[in-house]
């Protein structure tokens, strides 16, 4: 007896604790402290794994992380941010948490893909805002440096792509993208102080949420002064455009609007939107003196193209085996980031690292996530405070978010081969923004889930509800309809995108727990991750 | 060449010492305990704290930017 | 004051979207075509053939089965109208004339859109064979671009669909009749409001609000009779000795249907002077100019686009223009006060409220009552006081200016 636990010990040592409870599994949720979610000691996840996640995740970030300020306007810029700018203070130190959870319980390549993912957005977002300090008045005495007058501010559903023409003379950095949209995920805390300013002024609590905070910021005065001028849009929705009415407001600079239309399938408001892209780009003369370039505008398109043919095999991958080595929050963070952002060498070189990563994988079948009993598909807008829940729901449930709707938005590449196509398709993209192709862009695009279920050869769905967005609760009942009359299995994730408030992480696994035993009748892989309190975690 | 070796066992002692410090730090969740617990509460204080210009002040100047159409 | 001899009428002509007029005018022959938002050109509804329907669900307070369909969490307006639909309410409706300006109504207008397709089985709620629903793309600009764009719009998704179901004339010549038809409309509809810029103004906001939302709902050509009729009886109107008011106020927000509200606000003590909401006269009932040589279509999109004060446009110096507008209104009704009330859910107006609340106060001087509202407000007290206390502090205000 004693030499049988003996060797289970040195086993677990070696390999880490096996993942179900029936196999006297690894109970990850006794590593965690009551409420702050703390480790009380992190994952032992076997030798190898650990020491990979300890000097090529955690210490391997950290060094980056230190390095990426360095070399990027340097640590006195970083510092005088720090101390004027909440959102970074606050959000950014705890980043390897965010890598925990996101990463937690995952093993081998899953762990080593996944992390490549976490790394490339940690680089963006430091090269954003170092950017953001480096031009900002504020922290300049008031003086409008070089590169401020070599950044352009943007709202951060503004896709990146229409910047190329200036790639190298102008930087583009959204607005919300780095002191909203990232904080979330990383510090869900940050994003209520913004949200509590904006209705401080008198704004109700029901508009869109990520639309009061985007507000909120400004509201705070948590701005950096950046960029003498500002390209706003009104994607995704209504809120949206009445962000960009309190934005102009506070930030009180030349503002132009790129208009998108909401229902994209007419090919007559294709052509409305080329128009309105060069007139974009004549403003972005017209405030900058730099003239517009083809060559450069294509030569950055065609390197997008190439992340886009690498998501397609991406997907492929996916869709038709059970070797792909990207979690759920990876996968969709990531893909959303960079199709959203654009082009940047960091993606490149990521998707290198995971194409070995992914070869590695289909050529010797490696099942990164074997505990898999349903290969689901998450619609509509996922909870920002909570993207890991799909992390959460492998590890408990054995739920394998294997595609997400944010990933599938841009499914297109860009043809360049005259202005014509380009503009075509660039309009194309741009209208399929997110949260806008399937979310509110006419209801048959929400509907194509069904498609997409059948591609990626997917058996569940996990339906975000958002509370607070009128386009998709504007067809609650029609899914609800159509679930019963597919015979689909579906579980809701109500949610307020950035408030976590509204309903809390545990109030989620409480809703998928509910589903998993009640309807589907199943029992947790890991019980110890059914009920507990991460009320005041990140 | 004992000095050589010294150097070595030297070298090899800080870097485990650093390497097993770094891992302690790293499993016992260190980091984060400290940024929960001291960082954060400290910078939520100084943010809290901090002289906000009062935002509704900002002028709102009804005619000071053109229509931008360049009828493209 | 004498009562106006067709308010009682008009009043009944409000209580169902399918009214006697509208039956009328089926029985005449002629098309009904529903429409929601002010972007969606009535004058193109109202060609010969057809009349146009800006829809309404009167007396609709409990929405049950549109809140299964659209949830709770959506502007009560829009599930007001879908409940209406799938009550039976507008089976009398030949299409649906649909419009992407807000995210609430774009969603109930596609719930009444035959889908075939695949994806979502058709709910067929409009139980009519003809009836069909096409929507438009309406800009978020008022610039060239956006004219020239909304006008092939219109053309491909408002007058080819007419004459292509029903065989409705869009010749120019008939688009032109429908305008001219329109303007005599607003041309008396302008009459009729222009009492209300008086010291003490002939008509109520109540009786305005209520004569506006007939013109809206009704077949034009059948409600112009009386219209005609009404603003000869208030040229010889007398206003009443004693000022049954204690304030002039300007009501500007969303969408507002409900001549009860109005009421509402002026059993308080306000006289509502000037109605700056959707559904109101100020961009609806403006005369449309057709000049020679012009597009009729193009001058008709031209003309909705830069009338409206909505904000939902979001160019920088039309989003800041407006309000100057609001103010520009105010002075020109003699308004003493605004009230700026937004529809719960209603996002383009809770921003605009919070911002229209500072700086119309702050820039221009006038005091602003903000408030949130339903589409239909059973529960009143709770604006009561706010508009009483809005009304005490105008006087105040008023006392302290010696005035």
């Amino acid at each position: 007896m004693a030499k049988k636990s003996v060797t289970k010990a040195l086993k677990d040592f070696w390999y880490g604790k096996p993942h179900t409870a029936a196999e006297g599994g690894r109970r990850l949720g006794d590593l965690h402290e009551d409420k702050t979610h703390l480790y009380k000691h992190r994952e032992w996840r076997g030798v190898k794994d650990t020491m990979y996640y300890f000097y090529n995740i955690w210490l391997y970030n950290y060094i980056f992380m230190v390095k990426d300020i360095m070399v990027m306007h340097g640590p006195i810029t970083f510092a005088k941010g720090l101390w004027r700018y909440r959102w970074v203070g606050q959000t950014y130190l705890p980043v390897l948490h965010w890598f925990d959870r996101g990463l937690e319980g995952m093993r081998g390549e899953a762990m080593r893909a996944s992390a490549w993912h976490y790394r490339a957005m940690v680089s963006t977002t430091i090269r954003q805002f170092q950017r953001m300090f480096a031009a900002d008045t504020r922290l300049h005495g008031g003086r409008q440096n070089e590169l401020y007058k070599r950044t352009i501010a943007h709202n951060e559903t503004v896709w990146g792509g229409v910047f190329y023409p200036w790639d190298g003379e102008i930087q583009n950095v959204p607005l919300e993208m780095i002191p909203y949209f990232v904080t979330c995920h990383v510090n869900s805390h940050t994003v209520l102080n913004y949200i509590d300013a904006v209705q401080s002024i008198g704004l109700p609590g029901d508009p869109c949420p990520m639309c009061q905070a985007e507000s909120g910021i400004f509201v705070l005065d948590d701005v950096p002064d950046y960029a003498p001028a500002v390209i706003t849009c009104n994607e995704a929705c209504d809120a949206s455009v009445s962000t960009s009415t309190l934005q102009d407001w506070f930030f009180d600079k030349p503002l132009f609007s790129l208009p998108m239309p909401m229902l994209f399938d007419d090919p007559l408001v294709k052509k409305y939107v080329m128009r309105e892209i060069e007139e974009l780009w004549k403003f972005v003369e017209d405030q900058y003196g730099i003239p517009f370039s083809w060559e450069k505008l294509t030569k950055k398109l065609e390197l997008q193209n190439e992340l886009q043919r690498f998501e397609w095999e991406k997907w492929e991958v996916a869709a038709k085996s059970d070797y792909y080595p990207i979690n759920g929050v990876a996968q969709a963070l990531y893909r959303i980031y960079q199709t959203q952002y654009g082009d940047w060498e960091i993606w490149h070189v990521t998707d290198k690292k995971v194409r070995k990563i992914l070869e590695k994988c289909v050529s010797k079948k490696i099942n990164s996530f074997p505990q898999t009993r349903h290969r689901v598909i998450a619609w509509s807008c996922a909870p920002l405070y909570y993207s890991n829940w799909c992390t959460w729901a492998y590890n408990c449930w054995g739920l394998n978010v294997i595609i997400n709707m944010d990933s599938l938005m841009f499914d297109m590449e860009i043809r360049t081969d005259s202005y014509e196509h380009t503009l075509e398709d660039m309009a194309q993209y741009h209208m399929w923004a997110p949260m806008r192709r399937m979310a509110v862009g006419g209801m048959h695009h929400m509907f194509e889930l069904w498609d997409y279920m059948k591609r990626f050869n997917c058996d569940m769905v996990a339906m975000y509800d958002q509370l607070q967005c009128k386009g998709v609760q504007g067809l609650h009942g029609l899914f609800e309809d159509e679930f019963r009359k597919r015979d689909i299995k579906a579980f809701w994730i109500p949610h307020a995108l950035p408030d976590s408030r509204t309903v809390s992480r545990a109030e989620i696994r409480r809703l998928i727990n509910d589903y998993m035993s009640t309807v589907m009748h199943e029992e947790p892989l890991d019980p110890s991750l059914l009920d507990f309190d991460d009320s005041m975690t990140w | 060449m004992n000095k050589i070796c010294k150097f070595f066992l030297k070298v090899f002692a800080i870097v485990f010492v650093a390497n097993a410090a770094l891992f302690a730090v790293f499993f016992f969740d260190l980091d984060g305990k400290l940024l929960f617990n001291v960082v954060e509460p400290f910078l939520k204080k100084h943010y809290d704290d901090m002289d906000r210009k009062d935002t509704l002040k900002t002028p709102y100047n009804i005619d000071e930017f053109p229509k931008y159409d360049y009828h493209s | 004051m004498k009562d106006l001899k067709h308010l009682i009428y008009f009043e009944n002509l409000l209580q169902e979207a399918n009214n006697e007029l509208v039956q009328q005018a089926k029985k005449d022959g002629k098309r009904a075509i529903g429409y929601t938002c002010y972007f969606m050109p009535e004058v193109l509804l109202d060609l010969p053939g057809c009349f146009s329907v800006r829809l309404r669900a009167p007396r609709c307070t409990s929405p049950d089965i549109a809140t299964y369909y659209m949830s709770a969490r959506v502007c009560h307006y829009a599930r007001s109208l879908m409940e209406r639909a799938l009550e039976g309410g507008y089976n009398f409706l030949d299409a649906q004339m649909a419009t992407e300006t807000c995210t609430a109504t774009c969603r109930f207008q596609e719930h009444l859109q035959q889908k075939h397709l695949d994806s979502v089985d058709d709910m067929r709620i409009i139980d009519n064979d003809d009836f069909f629903c096409e929507f438009s793309d309406v800009p978020f600009k008022n610039n060239e671009i956006s004219y020239q764009h909304y006008a092939t719009q219109l053309k491909a998704h408002v007058l080819q669909p007419l004459h292509e179901h029903f065989g409705i004339d869009i010749s120019d010549e008939a688009i032109r009749k429908a305008v001219e038809q329109q303007n005599e409309v607003s041309r008396l509809i302008n009459e009729i409001g222009d009492y209300r810029k008086l010291d003490n103004p002939t008509i109520t906001g109540y009786e305005f609000h209520v004569i506006q939302l007939c013109s809206l709902a009704c077949p034009k050509y059948l409600i112009l009779p009386y219209l005609r009729e009404t603003a000869e009886e208030l040229k010889t109107r007398e206003p009443d000795l004693k000022k049954e008011f204690r304030c002039k106020v300007l009501l500007a927000g969303s969408e507002n249907d409900d001549p009860d509200f109005t009421k509402l606000v002026e059993s308080c003590g306000a006289r509502v002077v000037c109605d700056r909401y959707c559904y109101g006269a100020v961009e609806s009932r403006q005369i449309i100019d057709l000049p020679e040589g012009v597009d009729p279509v193009y001058a008709i999109a031209k003309h909705y686009l830069s009338s409206s004060n909505c904000p939902r446009f979001m160019p920088q110096d039309e989003m800041r223009a407006r309000k100057k507008r609001i103010a520009e209104l105010a002075k020109e009704y003699h308004a003493d006060g605004v009230i700026i009330a937004s529809n719960k859910f209603c996002e383009y107006w809770s921003y605009e409220r919070v911002i229209d609340t500072v700086i119309l106060k702050r820039d221009f001087g006038l005091p602003v009552c903000s408030i949130e509202k339903e589409y239909i407000n059973t529960a009143s007290g709770q604006l009561r006081t706010r508009f009483q206390a809005f009304v005490e502090s105008i006087e105040i205000k008023h006392i302290q200016e010696g005035k």
